[in-house]
């Protein structure tokens, strides 16, 4: 396994510091840098787990119609729009279509000379990938359009379709009352549109359950909101069920009696329909294969995600659903440097593993054995348009036992390798879109004045020579190689993982918000000198695992 | 074993472009269209392709076995897929997809998109048999618009057989 390196996003904790890498858990706050966004208001990371997410619209990912949220529930979040027939092969979920039935066979397996064109009636649905058919299970149109209002009743008069509707009108006058009950307890929430059926679910989820202790995070003051109405749980009477589970027999998946039985009788496995076939569908499905209906295509949302402190946009998608760009976009990887990591000793073992032809085995020169020291290599790229200075430390890996500890514990808890990284700050000269399409050596055509930010240059090509390896070694475009370097005890045992802290200085474009209230003609000082910036982040950088060498195994190396 | 000698016989309605890699004995029948860049390797045994099939770019024939391989009529053959075996009539090989010697295919068999077929044993495949998905799931089709498919292969042949000259050169038989 090739190593790895993660940020970290300090949303999952209460200091800002990051878990020790080798508790599993930790895990949950690192992320690749291409799932986090970045909040310019608070200045900090922010994640999928902290993100506040809003959908901004429905659509129909095979006919690209957009469903007005309005009819998403109406339409028990389907696509039935327009004229378009959107359904799914329930055998392999592609796409069906309509088509019209074949003329009449004369028997010698060539067709008629003349195929009208504008096909015969009945239609059915048809998959063009498995060759599945609608026919099969007995469901042909007389027309080709509107085929999801033909389909509509088979949908509707089904039982269970028949008890939720029930369902819902009984909590209809329960759900109406909401909104002014939850009103207060919301007052102080930043979620102002809480709508009656998300309310209803977290007091549901929020109720007392006997013997289940009440969970009370200490952070969030939102999820308070729900417990306030529990006083309205009792006026809602009990509802009762027209059919029994498990009595609505002549139907097979209701694990009744028959479906023992048809399981009894399966001769082939396909004769069964797979959990993926019927995982999508809104009520318990007969289990038999050759029941499986065609399924109107699940609408697909787009999503924008708020910062969960600030409530401003993160990232905002367009609303047409065939385009597939931003309105905005705070990624972090627009802010903070790209950081990608690799392990020399194993790239040349990988490579002369190539060389050999042997791709898929497994790089043997490449792992990491213990008591030998290894060099690293990592590779920054800046995204910002001008230069910035980037300084390295490495998280002291273990926090200190208690005193009194015995000394063996206290020997255990210490890191089994010791990490070396180059202490001094290096630059990374700034992005420029020209560097995008340049060779990595041939910089022809670029004025020497676009050589600002590469001064060091020269110290890169210094440290070729192979003698150091901890430093910078190498400078080009927006990118600067470091290296750095691990040494592995004896007793080690486990993965190399451990928590790096990455401080970046950049020239800030507006004033610091601290100093807002500063005199105006400070502030004016302040821009003509442009403002030097820190920002800091973890990371957390995975080399692989320690490979213990045999005792007995060849120690001629 | 003495090296196969090429011989290619190619009907006069058929239409095989100049850039076809064809070795050994091979016999393409009327109305038949080879695209550039496919391959047929009589390797062993002859081919004998019969009418109307449709072999796209890239697409590769191979007969390893001693016995004649014969293909039969309206059979599309498509991208990138690889045959290594003889069939009936009206089958679709799709785009990358792979049968390997040990099976035969009867008639109306679609074998799916980067499917592989190797089957331990011998195998014959039922008509109308759809091998299809990331699995090489099997299914059997109910055969419910093949009237409309074979029309439109008719058709698709007859457009080829039309344009396809119009960019390329062709190949003729020996001596026909
Ligand atoms: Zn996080
Ligand atoms: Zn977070
Ligand atoms: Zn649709
Ligand atoms: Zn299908
Ligand atoms: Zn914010």
């Amino acid at each position: 396994m090739s190593p790895t390196l993660e940020y970290y996003c300090p949303c999952q904790s209460s200091t800002p510091h990051p878990p020790q890498p080798n508790l599993p858990s930790s895990s949950y706050s690192f992320h690749a840098l291409h799932n986090l966004y970045f909040c310019e208001e608070c200045d900090a990371i922010r994640c999928n787990h902290c993100v506040m997410v809003e959908v901004s619209g429905y659509y129909c990912p095979n006919c690209l119609f957009e469903v007005p949220s309005a009819s998403v529930r109406a339409e028990k979040n389907r696509c039935r729009s327009c004229a378009r027939n959107c359904f799914m092969c329930p055998c392999c979920s592609n796409t069906l279509t309509v088509v019209p039935s074949d003329p009449p066979d004369d028997g010698d397996g060539r067709p008629p000379p003349i195929i009208s064109a504008t096909g015969e009636p009945p239609f059915f649905l048809y998959c063009n990938h498995c060759r599945w058919d609608s026919a099969e299970v007995g469901i042909t149109f007389e027309k080709p359009t509107g085929l999801a209002a033909q389909l509509q009743k088979f949908e509707d008069s089904a039982p269970e379709a028949l008890e939720f509707e029930r369902l819902k009108e009984h909590f209809e006058p329960y759900l109406r009352a909401s909104p002014s009950t939850s009103g207060h307890g919301l007052g102080h929430s930043h979620s102002t549109h809480i709508n009656p059926i998300t309310a209803a679910a977290s007091s549901a989820l929020a109720r007392d359950i006997p013997g289940v202790a009440r969970y009370t995070p200490h952070i969030s003051a939102r999820s308070r909101s729900g417990r306030d109405k529990n006083s309205n749980r009792h006026e809602v009477p009990d509802y009762r069920a027209r059919v029994e589970i498990g009595s609505t027999g002549l139907n097979l998946g209701g694990g009744a009696e028959s479906d023992v039985d048809f399981v009894r009788h399966l001769e082939t496995v396909e004769e069964m329909a797979t959990l993926e076939q019927r995982w999508g569908n809104s009520w318990i499905i007969s289990p038999r294969a050759s029941d499986l209906k065609p399924v109107r295509i699940p609408l697909h949302s787009k999503k924008s995600k708020r910062c969960p402190s600030c409530r401003h946009i993160l990232i905002k998608p367009e609303q047409k659903a065939q385009s597939v760009r931003y309105k905005i976009k705070l990624v972090a990887a627009n802010y903070l440097p790209a950081i990608s990591i690799s392990l020399p000793h194993m790239q040349a073992a990988l490579a002369m593993l190539r060389r050999s032809g042997r791709a898929g085995a497994e790089p043997q020169d490449g792992t990491m054995l213990a008591g030998k020291t290894y060099p690293f290599h990592l590779s920054f790229t800046n995204p910002l348009y001008d230069p910035i200075q980037v300084r390295l430390h490495v998280q002291r890996a273990l926090p200190p036992t208690s005193p009194n500890a015995p000394p063996d514990a206290e020997k255990a808890r210490r890191p089994p390798f010791a990490v070396t990284l180059p202490s001094a700050a290096f630059p990374i000269a700034a992005f420029a879109e020209a560097w995008e399409y340049d060779d990595d050596e041939d910089m022809f055509g670029i004025d020497d004045d676009d050589f600002d930010g590469r001064g060091g240059g020269g110290a890169g090509r210094d440290a070729r020579g192979k003698s150091r390896t901890v430093g910078v070694l190498e400078r080009r475009a927006n990118v600067t190689v470091v290296g750095g370097e691990v040494m592995i005890s004896k007793e080690a045992r486990g993965d190399v993982k451990f928590n790096m802290l990455v401080s970046y200085t950049y020239r800030s474009d507006d004033p610091d918000p601290a100093d807002e209230l500063g005199t105006p003609s400070r502030t004016q000082a302040q821009n003509r000198q442009p403002e030097m910036k820190t920002f800091s982040f973890y990371t957390v950088v995975d080399l692989g695992t320690i490979i213990v060498r045999d005792a007995s195994g060849n120690d001629t190396e | 074993m003495a090296p196969t000698r090429d011989k290619f016989t190619i009907h006069s309605k058929a239409v095989v472009c100049q850039d076809v890699d064809m070795k050994g004995d091979i016999t393409i029948g009327s109305g038949t269209i080879v695209h550039p860049k496919a391959t047929i390797f009589a390797a062993s045994g002859p081919i004998i392709i019969g009418s109307g099939c449709i072999i796209e770019e890239g697409a590769i024939i191979l007969n390893r076995r001693k016995e004649v391989m014969r293909i039969g009529d309206d059979n599309l053959f498509e991208i990138g897929c690889r045959v290594e075996c003889p069939m009936g009539n009206f089958n679709t090989v799709c785009t990358r997809a792979r049968v390997h010697f040990t099976t035969r295919l009867s008639s109306y068999c679609v074998i799916g998109a980067g499917c592989l077929v190797v089957a331990t044993d011998e195998e014959i495949l039922d008509e109308f048999t759809v091998i299809y998905g990331p699995a090489a799931e099997r299914r059997v089709w109910s055969g419910q618009g093949r009237i409309q498919e074979a029309d439109l292969r008719r058709k698709h042949a007859e457009y080829l057989r039309e344009m396809l000259p119009k960019f390329n050169r062709l190949r003729r038989g020996d001596g026909v």
